[in-house]
């Protein structure tokens, strides 16, 4: 063995983030406690109507009111999100001639606290002429009972998709089925609201953005191009974020009219949304509906499955992602999951209507499409009479088998399905479960288990985060021989200062703790795609362990001339680099960066001064595919329909693991996630189109006492990529709703139950029981 | 009106309007940003201090009411520049991930830790129950929580 393989290697060890004292201590700073002197706030006057001309805005007493510094509508700003793009409507930053849905903003209110502002907000007045609202998908399809926009179709998206054969296929199988699946509009809920803080820079006359947003450089760029301005006159902080979930990915009107408004004050401004704001206005989700037809043989081969998908995209796609396409259009290409279902037909409408518009939250088309794919093998498990673990092996992709083209023209990468599925079933006892399960039943016990195998394109070229496929890091090893790295992802608590700096470490050969990790400023960081679609560990790590070997072989080079060795001799660790077989032939880090920098006569020749260089990393494949197996166990009390979650058992495959113990964190709030998916999150709208989950006492996230300890276990099938590394953020949200449901509808075998909406609440099942 | 309390161990006296919230009293005018507003209507928990020392949700209280009480925020937890066992305890098992509901649960945690009882996990998921987290599912907290909480009670119990 040689020296350097005696090196601790960060990669892959449980190293405890340096994030964490300053979180722990409340140094962290969040948004909203960025305060400057002459700070002014921001209230937002919202339609109160989903649908409605407005006839007239009354801002007079408003205006009037001590300590209102300006008040905003789209006349002063008229900034359109979309001007230029693919969608034919674009969204005003404040309502223009007509309102779309409940919450939209009309008029913005900057006042020298926020509780001026919104005490102004209430005087002011807005003339309203109801229209009827387009609320329905399908009636929204037939145009029924109008366009949401008067000069384009309620249809803003429509695809068609046929594998070769299809049409000979379906009709030779020798079963049928049909299922309509639902899935309710959710949405992310960070923990910490959206908001947005501007201040023009008094000396450089450039604007600084505070944004709590997962995409530093692209909602510069989208700020620079809506208002026109030269990009380098902005600068993005993003500072500490408490939570994204896809849901930050966007950039939002409120974040253009805040901008505009420092701007046009030349004063500092700031808004956050408070809870009511955040349920109505932050991206929802998951709108959508599954018309499936499923042909199938005697075994429980599945032959062929066709999909009308639907989703309702909310009164405007959302900039620069609209949800609506991102979930069908992936589901519809990632459906038959980890099956070698030959073949697909999938028809995509994607509507306007007079609600929220649809962006991203946390696996996007994932859950939809898993509960769907799940759903279909459960169907065929039982109409065939066959257990389901049984029919998931008949159709699973062999390991031989990879790469995968599955029959919507998906290519997978390697990856452990069917062993992901019996590991975890060992986890979970599966054998023997039937026996117990029959016991039970026996005492009115209704026990059930589900089982959710699942796929996860990761690092994909283009997410709602990122609209570039690479990412880019800046390194320096300073002058003192430690290390800085500036990246331009967005992280919202998945710890990229730790597991950034434990690959840099390693390939510089200096501890963790001599790394520090910048991001999220666009003046220190090299232009990147930012956090969404599970992209930053395979990419953004990629980039990492790129600029860390190309400077690795910077300091190889030095201290090989330096020390008189050959560069192959040269080895890199604990700070320090040496001959090989010779350790005290060596010199520190320290050293070998103070010569770059300070005498650098000694420098070889051909060699740049100083430490520094800019690293760019683009993964050869457009996406890698982890996968993994959930399996939940739950007892369903038939008098009150609650379910309770009594094991659950994660395998989970995404590659080379950079920190196990935060690869864990994401499985396990994932799957947290994927509870309050299947059983408690709903945004509910009446007949009239108004929004009636606007708290938490109505839109329920998972309690600790919701949750059952979680028992995970990684396998690791490495990607093509650098390091192996797979994305893994969404996996276990996409996997566990799946879980959830198939469980519930195991339980509820005996009275013919078979799940087909998420969520499904408490009162579901006491009808289904009933009927 | 004036009042007078005391902060993490300090006096303190403070000009306030008596329908201002406790919430931003201590993150306005005192600086304590640690506290995080989550819901303003005490649902999510990231707004919990120590009144006297049991858990009050900051944004429900108003800071008239706190007049010669005495308020712990998680600003207050660590001693000596020393985390406290909960905070020790939170990195070790990775109880935290984007760290907005974190001040919550540590100051929820800390009073679980000031009663000196042994506890279950079913006993403290139900503890913890007033508190939301969006990030971790919990799991990781209530690892962190017992091990702090039962540390304690253990070594309590030894010296007796
Ligand atoms: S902010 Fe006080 S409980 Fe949520
Ligand atoms: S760590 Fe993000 S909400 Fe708890």
């Amino acid at each position: 063995m040689t020296e350097q393989a005696m090196r601790p290697q960060f990669m892959g060890a449980r190293v405890k983030r340096v994030e964490d004292p300053r979180l722990l201590t409340g140094q962290a700073r969040f948004l909203d406690d960025i305060d400057v002197p002459g700070m002014l706030e921001v209230a937002f006057v919202r339609s109160p109507y989903p649908a409605a001309r407005i006839m007239g805005i009354d801002t007079k007493a408003a205006k009037a009111a001590p300590g209102v510094r300006a008040v905003i509508a789209f006349e002063d700003c008229p900034v359109v999100l979309w001007q230029k793009d693919a969608y034919e409507v674009g969204q005003p930053v404040l309502a223009h001639g007509e309102v779309r849905y409940v919450g939209e903003p009309v008029v913005a209110i900057v006042a020298e606290n926020r509780y001026v502002a919104e005490d102004a907000a209430e005087l002011v007045t807005v003339h309203y002429e109801p229209l009827e609202p387009v609320l329905d998908m399908y009636r929204s399809i037939a145009e029924n009972p109008r366009r949401v926009h008067e000069n384009a179709s309620n249809v803003f998206f429509y695809k068609k998709y046929t594998t070769k054969g299809f049409d000979e296929a379906f009709p030779a199988a020798a079963h049928h089925l049909q299922e309509t699946f639902r899935t309710t509009r959710q949405t992310a809920v960070t923990l910490e609201p959206r908001g947005t803080a501007a201040m023009p820079d008094p000396a450089s006359g450039r604007m600084t953005v505070y944004a709590s947003t997962q995409s530093p450089h692209r909602i510069r760029g989208d700020l620079a191009e809506l208002l026109g301005w030269p990009e380098n006159q902005i600068r993005v902080i993003v500072p500490e974020v408490g939570g994204g979930f896809g849901m930050k990915a966007n950039t939002y009107p409120e974040d253009v009219v805040v901008v505009w408004a420092a701007h046009q004050l030349r004063k500092p401004v700031k808004w956050v949304s408070d809870r009511t704001e955040s349920l109505l206005t932050d991206v929802h989700a998951r709108d959508d509906i599954h018309e499936v037809e499923v042909a199938f043989e005697d075994d429980g081969r599945i032959i062929a499955i066709k999909d009308h998908l639907m989703a309702d995209g909310g009164a405007y796609p959302a900039y620069p992602f609209s949800g609506a396409v991102g979930e069908t259009s992936l589901a519809s290409r990632v459906l038959p999951g980890p099956y070698q279902i030959p073949y697909i037909e999938t028809e995509i409408h994607c509507t306007y209507s007079n609600k929220t518009p649809l962006g991203a939250y946390r696996g996007v088309w994932g859950p939809i499409a898993s509960f769907v794919q799940e759903g279909i093998v459960d169907r065929v498990a039982r109409a065939v009479g066959r257990d389901p673990a049984e029919v998931r092996r008949i159709n699973m992709i062999r390991p031989d088998q990879f790469p995968f083209r599955n029959a919507a023209g998906m290519v997978y990468d390697p990856g452990s399905y069917g062993e992901s599925m019996e590991e975890a079933l060992g986890l979970i006892g599966y054998d023997t479960f039937r026996t117990r399960q029959t016991e039970l039943r026996k005492e009115g016990i209704y026990r059930g288990i589900g089982i959710s195998v699942f796929v996860e394109p990761t690092a994909m070229a283009s997410s709602e985060a990122g609209s570039v496929g690479y990412e880019s890091v800046f390194i320096r090893v300073e002058p003192t021989g430690k290390v800085t790295a500036a990246f331009g992802l967005g992280p919202t608590g998945q710890g990229h200062e730790t597991t950034m700096a434990q690959l840099i470490a390693d390939q510089v050969g200096v501890n963790v703790e001599d790394v520090v990790i910048l991001h999220g400023d666009t003046d220190s960081a090299p232009f990147g795609g930012g956090t969404g679609g599970s992209r930053s560990g395979p990419i953004g790590g990629g980039a990492a362990l790129v600029a860390g070997r190309e400077m690795r072989q910077r300091l190889v080079k030095l201290a090989a001339h330096l020390l008189e060795a050959a560069e192959e001799d040269i080895e890199l660790g604990n700070g320090q680099a040496w001959v090989a077989g010779v350790p005290d032939r060596a010199m520190t880090i320290q050293q070998l960066a103070e010569i770059a920098y300070t005498h650098v006569k000694r420098i070889p020749a051909g060699m740049p001064i100083g430490l520094e260089l800019v690293a760019r990393y683009q993964p050869e494949r457009s996406v890698s595919f982890s996968n993994g197996t959930h399996v939940a166990e739950v007892d369903v009390d038939i008098r009150t329909g609650m379910v309770q979650v009594l094991n659950y058992v994660v395998v989970n495959d995404c590659g080379r693991l950079i920190n196990p113990l935060i690869v864990e964190g994401q499985i396990y709030g994932g799957v947290a996630q994927g509870i309050g998916s299947a059983f408690l999150e709903s945004l509910r709208y009446d007949e009239d189109g108004q929004l009636t989950t606007t708290s938490l006492m109505d839109y329920l996230l998972p309690e600790a006492t919701d949750v059952p300890r979680m028992m995970t276990k990684h396998l690791v099938t490495p990607s093509a990529g650098e390091g192996g590394i797979k994305g893994m953020g969404e996996g276990s949200l996409i996997g566990a709703p799946a879980a959830l449901v198939n469980a519930v509808s195991d339980a509820l075998e005996p009275f013919g139950v078979m799940v087909n909406r998420l969520p499904v609440t408490a009162e579901d099942i006491r009808q289904w029981i009933l009927a | 009106m004036e009042i007078t309390c005391e902060v993490n161990g300090q006096p303190v006296t403070v000009e306030v309007e008596p329908h201002w919230l406790l919430a931003d009293v201590l993150r306005n005018q005192l600086g304590l940003t640690g506290l995080h507003l989550g819901c303003e209507y005490g649902v999510c928990g990231a707004c919990t201090v120590l009144m006297d020392g049991e858990p009050v949700r900051s944004c429900l209280s108003f800071a008239s009411q706190v007049a010669g009480h005495q308020i712990t925020t998680v600003e207050g937890l660590a001693v000596d520049g020393k985390l406290n066992r909960v905070q020790t305890a939170f990195i070790n098992h990775h109880a935290l991930q984007c760290g907005f509901c974190t001040p919550g649960f540590l100051v929820t945690g800390t009073y679980l830790l000031q009663q000196g009882k042994l506890l279950n996990r079913e006993e403290i998921r139900e503890a913890l129950s007033g508190n939301l987290c969006r990030c971790t599912g919990y799991q990781q907290i209530v690892d962190a929580v017992e091990e702090a909480v039962n540390q304690q009670s253990a070594n309590a119990v030894e010296c007796e």
